[in-house]
């Protein structure tokens, strides 16, 4: 067996996501789907109800006023915003764990995912422009092939960096080199395995490479400069540092300006520590 | 005791027991500062080279080189700490691969610190920038020594 049918036989063992979550994604997914019905499914688990309350009053996603019931935080948020905060209440805790063998202490990489997923989204406010429903639950998701890879799968990351050092090529190119698959690959795969919606899944495969991407997509572009600028501000960075290669192709079509991308790295370092807490203290 | 230095933010002590430490330098600039005489170190951790001037007054001058760097030499004056004996040491400012100098916010930082320096008639005595590597800073208040460490490196300045 390859090293990457090895890989992607033990990810396919790892336990899909908490049951409440699923059986919310399941009835959204629902066209007769209605609001009052999915409050009381989200009310039904204590976590799921905390998290979308939390989400609703903070600063970040919240539109000002105290919300005090489930349904209320539906009328605000709207459906396509608390089906992705569902998506990232069950998927988000997976990247809490350590992992060891691309040099993350515990919560470092949930931190990083929170910095992509932000940055994405003050980007588009920033161009002015409005950023597709799931361009944040995608840039939350973007790094949990890393996490399989270094904590389910112990893989060690040390000679995969040495390689890509001493070749000069990126860091999920050497990935592919002595793993056969890269860790945004590998996440995709998964993520679609667990059904999550495929705008998320492509955003998640294409964030490295967009370029590779068969056609542009506003989402993949934000995410991308997402990443990018959270990498260089260093929130939750491993090993793999800054051994990317950024997407002129992307920097072109969005119009960003250098001025434009500081105000994103200003405001993110503010803004990751609300929604951090909302995520962390989620238990699901 | 370890203190860290978070992103945009700025330590001096003058307790000898002291270890300023700060980690996740990515593109940020990592400034440690030490004078043997006095007896007092420094470290700051700078996001982005200036401070735009029209939104003054900045949050937080330590997220800026060309504002927060200043305030951290005051700081050590104010700590007994002369301009003659300061020795200075930096790191960080990495660099995304290939990406193009416009947007190459290690490179500015470095720049901002450089020109900062000059009109100041002061110099680095070390620095060990750019690269993609993530570095970890660490500046010991006793002797001034200054450790870099990167993926389970690590190495003196």
């Amino acid at each position: 067996m390859s090293r990457r049918e090895d890989i992607l036989q033990k990810a396919f063992a790892i336990p899909q996501m908490p049951m409440p979550v699923q059986k919310v994604l399941a009835y959204i997914g629902n066209p007769e789907a209605d609001l009052r019905q999915l409050a009381r499914i989200i009310e039904y688990d204590p976590g799921l109800t905390v998290n979308v309350l939390r989400m609703a009053n903070s600063s970040f996603f919240g539109t000002g006023g105290k919300v005090t019931s489930v349904r209320e935080a539906l009328m605000r948020l709207g459906l396509n915003r608390v089906y992705q905060l569902v998506i990232a209440s069950g998927v988000a805790p997976m990247t809490r764990y350590e992992i060891k063998g691309y040099g993350l202490r515990p919560g470092e990489l949930l931190e990083h995912s929170v910095a992509v997923a932000t940055a994405s989204e003050t980007l588009a406010k920033e161009l002015g422009r409005v950023a597709p429903p799931h361009t944040f639950t995608a840039g939350l998701l973007v790094n949990i092939g890393k996490t399989v890879m270094g904590s389910f799968l112990e893989v060690d990351a040390i000679p995969i960096l040495a390689l890509a050092h001493e070749r000069h090529i990126s860091f999920e190119q050497a990935e592919e080199e002595i793993l056969g698959i890269n860790h945004a690959e590998l996440g995709a795969i998964l993520l679609e395995r667990w059904s999550i919606p495929i705008p998320i899944v492509n955003v998640v495969r294409y964030r490295l490479r967009p370029d590779d991407c068969p056609e542009p997509d506003l989402a993949l572009d934000l995410v991308h400069v997402g990443d990018v600028i959270a990498k260089m501000t260093g929130i939750g960075m491993g090993i793999d540092g800054m051994q990317y290669t950024p997407s002129e192709a992307v920097f072109a079509r969005l119009d960003i300006s250098p001025e434009q991308m500081e105000a994103v790295m200003e405001a993110i370092l503010e803004q990751i520590a609300e929604v951090r807490e909302i995520l962390i203290e989620s238990t699901l | 005791m370890e203190i860290i230095v978070s992103i945009s933010d700025m330590k001096v002590t003058n307790r000898a027991k002291d270890v300023l430490v700060t980690h996740a330098l990515g593109s940020c600039l990592g400034l440690a500062a030490y004078d043997p005489l006095a007896g007092v170190a420094g470290l700051i951790h700078c996001l982005l080279p200036l401070a735009r001037e029209n939104k003054s007054p900045a949050k937080n001058p330590f997220m800026y080189v060309n504002i927060g760097v200043p305030q951290m030499m005051r700081a050590l004056f104010g700590r007994g700490a002369t301009r003659e004996n300061l020795i200075l040491k930096a790191a960080g400012c990495g660099r995304m691969m290939h990406i193009s100098n416009q947007f190459d916010t290690g490179a500015n930082n470095f720049a901002a610190l450089k020109k900062l320096l000059q009109v100041n008639e002061m110099r680095l005595a070390a620095e060990d920038v750019g690269g993609t590597i993530p570095r970890t800073m660490r500046v010991y208040a006793e002797t001034g020594r200054v450790v870099v460490s990167s993926c389970g490196r690590s190495w003196d300045l």
